[in-house]
């Protein structure tokens, strides 16, 4: 009879230069099937590869005993072979991913959006710490995104490969507005050398237009050829439009004189004079077998248009939160870039309800109410973003930025607070305690932390008189100015007209107005009997289990500044007073670290605690840092708080590393930023049209409503998983994936990828063309190198060990007809084929749709 | 007759490579022993004999609804211009508010706008008087399935949205530790998770704490009509390869880590899920629902107004006859369209929705303006709800539904300077339905019992009127409670959708500690403020 002794020695080994604890993996069970041993156990986190190594005893299963051959196949383990011999012992080792690299794709997708290509390599050569180091010091980074580009006409080519569908060629813009437009060409295969025959009559406008050629319709009909601006040749086509364009019978047409191949390839080419327009060009081929989109303002991804127009006061809410995401997908300045939104959700205001106020109380017309709405939101990001370019930039800087803004006074109705006496009653008027109470439970302290309503009504009273007005520009930064007197328009006769607010020159800013304010003395964070009367000797003392150096402090905090001007500093002095308190400290802390580290922190730890969990120790370090900062400099520098943080052990382990559920906009810029690399060219294989992702019925508006800059509830929107993801918001991720997968490729159904019924614009990502770039030619046929660039690219800190089901499931997928069971060799297919396009975007399709893409 | 869950389609199930995760995934919705003991007393989730199930509808108020504007304590002479010089609501003066009987419909103009009633309608207690623009309340109200219950609150009341709105939803006050949501934790209780693909559904953007646990997983989706996977609907040759590499790769064996365990639930929640809707119609054109009644004037209302046209806008665009509901609430109605129709047409137990913007710091209004206009939501869902019940019966009656509105706290009892009111204490709360207790009148007409809780001339803890009254009771400045949110929640939980005591103390954590006086009433030992234990609702 032959009997096994099995022993499985367990432990894990570590990788070189590795920091991970010793973990073993944990055995579920161990069962035979036809002597092959097999062993299901709990796999860990960030491992590159578990494998079986065996010996006769136990000590000879070191490092250098044999590697039993093996499968494994998620948890599950089974040797190659029957165990052979009467007995032996085995060992399971678990080698660990480099600590860099762990740490490298967890401060990718914590201080930035996602890892790009680049990035991850640009990490590993530099390393983690000094990236960390650059990009808490945003100043000392490049960043030339909203610089205006050059002066002058410049025409853009752009060119596009698709299938003949009909004959017919449209050429419109998306809505009333003109274009220029010049050297056309059309030619059959996938590529264009420039002296192949052009399929279009009257290609560069040189003849005058003929039925033979180009012919308009009622709504192109004021177009003309031009000698204004020329590409080429002795003239271009100035195409104007009344109305948006979408087929033959708005557009500019052409027959053209050949019939094209039903589903044979053609190459696509023309020119436009880039214009500072939000409108979109498209030139495309009934049936959108060739389908071409652009914006008019030329780089679909330049922030700058966007940032002129905010300059300029005339942009809306969408150029707003389409810079902001631009911004997201392409800074330098990552971690400038997330702080920006933490500060924005933080601080949180609504551009509607400012919008609503302009309109409805200001007096502005409605038109000019969402314009205005925009410029203050932007205002306060752009005094954030500046904020933190300072080195020793505070949280009571951050903090007085937000309450001085307009949108936050128009926000939480302090902007008609009163508390001065009222002719009627006698008595003071009761303050609206709406900035007061989130002052304390959202903006600094964190909910029931060192404060009670009588702090809230006391406090409340504090803000009457900060309004909002319109100042003379050379006095906005004045709150004690009057309204503008400075006319528009001085020669209006009729004095309504001639006073009206639409006839002022000036910019509606903080305003403090003495005649509304509350001026009896407050006594706040003091100690009150159960009937709300204040003892006024009696300052609060921060609580015991804040533990040295906070606990005992007396805080309380007296104020009587009085009527005059003065009163303003009632508001001033509470947030002197409240920024640096230990319960602004703490609850600041836990939002940052639940920002970069995971969800479950919360205020109210015992710090005094012998026995304190790593999360506690992290805020409390924060607190630390934020206390005492090692540069001597003052408190509440944020830079100190969030490198506590960011080099913290907890930060450090591999269970941080995709510990956090990505928010709509996360999921948006990291898909875009996945797949962008840079060419040779200097184009990018991914294209990200902002305005599509932000409007209205775009993802961060289905995925859970996230409206940027317009959130109605006062506590943001939310950083733990539970606020996003439900079965609702899943499907709408993936349907954006579908979409954006399929965008712009001309594929629509029977790839793999089902047909896509969101329109992406111009967003694009060219997954095939990030395949040829690292991989080459003849390894882009490769299912296994295929599947593994893009495993490493998409999920850098899981680890080979973990991805093996992902792993077959993609090389599964690329070997697999579009039926869905066929077999059909990747191999087989040609690099630069439509084919072959089709089922790398499959796969990029299927990896950003997996639970896994939702983590970060 | 048991009507199964509509699956109109070849169930997305069968698109599966056979690598699905439904082993490792059965773990998380099993139920557990203890639970499992129970049900083989209680009724949560049973059919009784004829195939019914019981079944609960909310509507979330978030924000803080102000409740002494909704339901207006006219008996007490405090209220009044002295105290909201802006927002309060007048009586008509040619009635006062000492009026018994049912309540009062007031009359309508035939062309004129559907709310344009400037006085409260009184409740026919000699007390309280209802909201104008609640006015559809009236005939649900009078038909005895409306009950009231005012001044509901919960001790040491938080005056924070989000953690007040939490412990609504917890069913746990200042309890931080309790982490799931209330009907999640009935929705566990019944036993239907492991069994029954849906169970708890809501129709907003995100799942609702109310629904949110660990162990299963409850649905919510923003807009139904988008709800396929891949993009488009699942067609005769929908078994495409993406649906079944996804289907492998939610399957993928990984490490444990934070939200692991959500995703997955979710993942598998929207695979068991999407055949389901795509069984229901969810579209405007599937929105064909008509009040056939002669409600204020037989206009041509629909029940779910999502459309200027549905919601009484005459045939050129003008508004005429008057719109029933603000047209800012068509996307509202939708959702709660959606509500209605699961609970009617699937076997889900909770679905519900919510009502934003009830933060009135400012500009609050009185008759009219902006607590108005989300009242008038409120009177017409209840209305359009009960309508759409009796007419449309599927797999649910309007016997069988309990439709509640929750809301984190009132508002302040003296408005401020911004013509608005502040956070407070205690609010009202609406439960309707077929079998609730509301109004009884005898043969002759006379109230035998009022539908109205704790706003009447003899409540068992009685309304104190004046500047030192109920009004002013809690910290001197705010409405005081009379009730417990749980115990009204506590009473629905047990007593309509089935679950047993022992069941219900596990559904609202103490529900049994006599010193929070849940169930019968006392003095709760936090605040000692005297509280009616359940109202007797149903």
């Amino acid at each position: 009879m032959k009997t096994f002794h099995l022993g499985w020695v367990l432990w894990l080994a570590l990788g070189l230069g590795s920091t991970l604890r010793a973990e073993s993996p944990d055995i579920l069970s161990l069962t035979w099937s036809e002597g092959r041993p097999s062993l299901e156990f709990r796999l860990l986190p960030s491992i590159s590869e578990y494998r079986v190594r065996s010996g006769s005893t136990p000590s000879a299963t070191g490092p250098g005993a044999t590697v039993v051959p093996g499968d494994q196949a998620g948890n599950r383990w089974t040797a190659g072979a029957a165990a052979g011999g009467d007995s032996g012992f085995y060992r399971m080792e678990a080698v660990p991913l480099p600590s860099e690299t762990v740490r490298s794709g967890a401060l990718l997708h914590r201080i930035a959006y996602g890892p790009t290509p680049d990035d991850l390599d640009r990490l590993a050569a530099l390393g983690t710490d000094a990236y960390l180091e650059e990009q808490l010091a945003p100043e000392t980074i490049s960043e030339e995104l909203d610089r205006v580009p050059d002066t002058g006409p410049v025409w853009r080519k752009v060119t596009l490969t698709g299938t003949g569908s009909s004959s017919t060629l449209y050429v419109y813009l998306s809505g009333a507005g003109d274009a220029y437009l010049d050297d056309f060409r059309l030619v059959a295969g996938p590529t264009d050398n420039g002296v192949a025959t052009n399929l279009i009559a009257n290609p560069g406008f040189e003849q005058p237009l003929a039925p033979a050629n180009w012919t308009t319709t009622t709504n192109t009909a004021n177009s003309a050829r031009t000698t204004d601006f020329v590409r080429s040749g002795n003239a271009s086509y100035h195409l104007v439009q009344v109305a948006a364009g979408s087929t033959g019978t708005d557009a500019l047409v052409q027959t053209l004189p050949t019939t094209l191949n039903a589903n044979a390839t053609y190459t696509l080419s023309f020119w436009y004079l880039v214009q500072p327009s939000r409108l979109q060009l498209t030139v495309r081929l009934s049936g959108s077998g060739i389908s071409l989109t652009v914006p008019l303002q030329g780089d679909a991804e330049s922030p700058a248009p966007y940032h002129a127009r905010l300059q300029e006061g005339t942009a809306g809410i969408g150029d707003l939160r389409a810079w902001h995401v631009l911004h997201a997908v392409q800074s330098r300045r990552q971690l400038a870039q997330v702080f920006q939104q933490f500060l924005e959700n933080h601080f949180v205001t609504e551009y509607s309800k400012s919008l609503t106020y302009f309109d409805e109380r200001a007096g502005l017309p409605y038109a000019w109410s969402g314009p205005e709405a925009t410029r203050q939101e932007f205002k306060e990001n752009l005094r954030w973003r500046r904020a933190f370019l300072d080195p020793k930039c505070t949280f009571h800087d951050l903090l007085r930025i937000s309450a001085e803004s307009p949108a936050m006074i128009i926000y939480l109705d302090t902007v008609l607070s009163r508390g001065d006496v009222s002719t009627t009653t006698k008595t003071n008027r009761i303050a609206n305690e709406n900035y007061a109470r989130e002052l304390c439970e959202l903006f600094a302290f964190g909910v029931d932390n060192g404060y009670d309503q009588v702090d809230i009504e006391q406090i409340s009273r504090a803000w009457t008189g900060w309004t909002v007005e319109l100042l003379a520009t050379n006095q906005a930064a004045n709150p004690f100015a009057p309204r503008t007197t400075v006319l528009i328009n001085p020669g209006l006769t009729n004095a309504t007209e001639r006073n009206s607010v639409t006839n002022l020159a000036g910019l509606w800013s903080f305003r403090y107005r003495t005649d509304r304010h509350d001026s009896r003395v407050k006594w706040i964070f003091h100690e009150h009997d159960a009937q709300g009367n204040i003892l006024t000797n009696t300052p609060k003392t921060v609580p015991a289990r804040f533990g040295p150096p906070w606990a005992g402090r007396p805080y309380g905090l007296r104020l009587n500044n009085g009527s005059t001007t003065n009163g303003i500093q009632d508001g001033y002095q509470i947030l002197r007073h409240m920024a640096d308190q230990p319960f602004t400290q703490e609850y600041l802390a836990v939002k940052l670290c639940r920002l970069l580290v995971h969800d479950d922190f919360h205020h109210g730890y015992d710090f005094t605690d012998a026995e304190s969990t790593p999360e506690e120790a992290l805020v409390k370090a924060c607190m630390l840092a934020w206390e005492n900062p090692p540069n001597g400099g003052p408190k509440g520098q944020m830079r100190e708080v969030l490198r506590v943080i960011l080099r913290s052990d907890l930060f450090r382990e591999a269970r941080t590393a995709s510990a956090k559920v990505k928010t709509p906009l996360e999921f948006a810029v990291s898909a875009m930023r996945a797949f962008r690399a840079a060419k040779p060219d200097g184009s990018r294989t991914s294209v990200t049209d902002a305005p599509v992702l932000v409007a209205s019925g775009g993802l961060l508006d289905r995925a859970g409503r996230m409206r940027l800059f317009d959130r109605a509830d006062p506590d943001g929107y939310a950083e733990d998983a539970g606020g996003w993801i439900s079965a609702g918001t899943l499907s709408e991720r993936l349907r954006f994936v579908q979409s954006l997968a399929l965008a712009g490729s001309g594929l629509t159904t029977g790839t793999g990828v089902r047909s896509n019924p969101d329109a992406m614009g111009a967003n694009r990502i060219d997954p095939a063309g990030l395949v040829a770039l690292r991989l080459g030619t003849d390894r882009s046929r490769s299912a296994e190198a295929v599947t593994d660039l893009l495993l490493r690219l998409l999920f850098p800190s899981e680890g080979a060990g973990n991805l093996g089901g992902y792993r077959a499931l993609g090389i599964r997928f690329l070997n697999t007809a579009d039926n869905g069971s066929t077999a059909s060799a990747f191999a087989t297919l040609t690099p630069g084929t439509r084919d072959h396009d089709a089922r790398i975007r499959g796969l990029a399709a299927l990896l950003l749709s997996t639970p896994r893409f939702q983590e970060q | 007759m048991n009507t199964p869950q509509i699956l109109t389609r070849r169930s997305f199930l069968n698109t599966a490579t056979g690598l699905a995760a439904t082993a490792a995934l059965s773990s998380l919705t099993d139920v557990p022993l203890f639970v499992q003991k129970a049900l083989a007393e209680g009724t949560l989730g049973k059919p009784d004999a004829n195939g019914r199930v019981k079944k609960l509808l909310f509507i979330f108020l978030r924000g803080a609804n102000d409740g002494l504007n909704s339901v207006i304590p006219h008996g007490d002479d405090a209220y009044g211009p002295k105290i909201r010089d802006n927002i309060a609501i007048p009586v008509d003066p040619a009635q006062g508010w000492n009026v018994r009987g049912k309540a009062l419909v007031p009359e309508a103009g035939p062309t004129g706008a559907a709310f344009a009633y400037p006085f409260s309608l009184p409740m026919g207690n000699g007390f309280a008087g209802l909201h104008p623009a609640l006015k559809f309340l009236v005939p649900v109200y009078n038909a005895g399935e409306l009950a009231v219950i005012h001044r509901v609150a919960y001790p040491q009341q938080s005056r924070s949205h989000f953690d007040s709105q939490a412990y609504w939803e917890t069913g746990a006050p200042r309890a931080t530790m309790v982490k799931d949501g209330m009907l999640y934790r009935a929705m566990v209780e019944s036993g239907r998770p492991g069994r029954n693909s849906l169970t708890g559904v809501s129709f907003q953007n995100s799942l609702p704490l109310l629904l949110r646990g660990s162990r299963a997983a409850m649905t919510n989706l923003s807009d139904p009509t988008r709800y396929d996977l891949l993009g488009v609907p699942n067609t005769a040759d929908g078994n495409t390869k993406a649906a079944r590499a996804l289907e492998a790769a939610t399957g993928a064996a990984f490490p444990g880590k934070a939200n692991r365990d959500l995703l997955q639930q979710q993942y598998e929640n929207m695979r068991r899920t999407l055949e389901i809707f795509a069984g229901i119609d969810f579209s405007e054109t599937g929105n064909t629902f008509v009040d056939g009644d002669t409600t204020d004037g037989n206009r041509p209302y629909h029940l779910f107004p999502t459309t200027n046209a549905k919601n009484g806008a005459g045939p050129s665009g003008t508004t005429n006859p008057g719109y029933v509901v603000p047209a800012s609430s068509y996307g509202y109605f939708n959702q709660l369209k959606s509500a209605a129709l699961v609970l009617n047409k699937t076997d889900a137990l909770v679905a519900g929705t919510q009502i934003d913007g009830w933060d009135t710091h400012s500009n609050q209004g009185g008759v009219t303006g902006a607590h108005a206009n989300l009242l008038q939501r409120v009177g017409w869902s209840i209305y359009a709800l009960r309508q759409y019940f009796r007419r449309h019966a599927e797999q649910c009656r309007w016997e069988d539904l309990v439709v509640v509105t929750l809301s984190e706290f009132g508002r302040t009892t003296i408005e401020n300077s911004d013509n608005g009111t502040d956070h407070a204490e205690a609010s009202v709360m609406f439960v309707a339905g077929g079998g609730v207790k509301g109004l009884r009148t005898d043969a002759t007409g006379k109230v035998a019992r009022s539908g109205v809780f704790n706003c009447g001339p003899s409540d068992p803890v009685p309304w104190q009127t004046g500047m030192n009254g109920s009004m002013f009771q809690s910290t001197g400045r705010y409405l005081q409670r009379a009730t417990d949110f749980r115990s009204v929640m506590g009473k629905l939980v047990r007593d309509h959708l089935g679950a047993t005591q022992e069941q219900l103390d596990r559904i609202i954590p103490g529900y049994a500690d006599p010193s929070q006086g849940l169930k019968s009433g006392g003095i709760q030992a936090q605040d000692k403020v005297r509280v009616t234990g359940e109202p007797d609702l149903v």
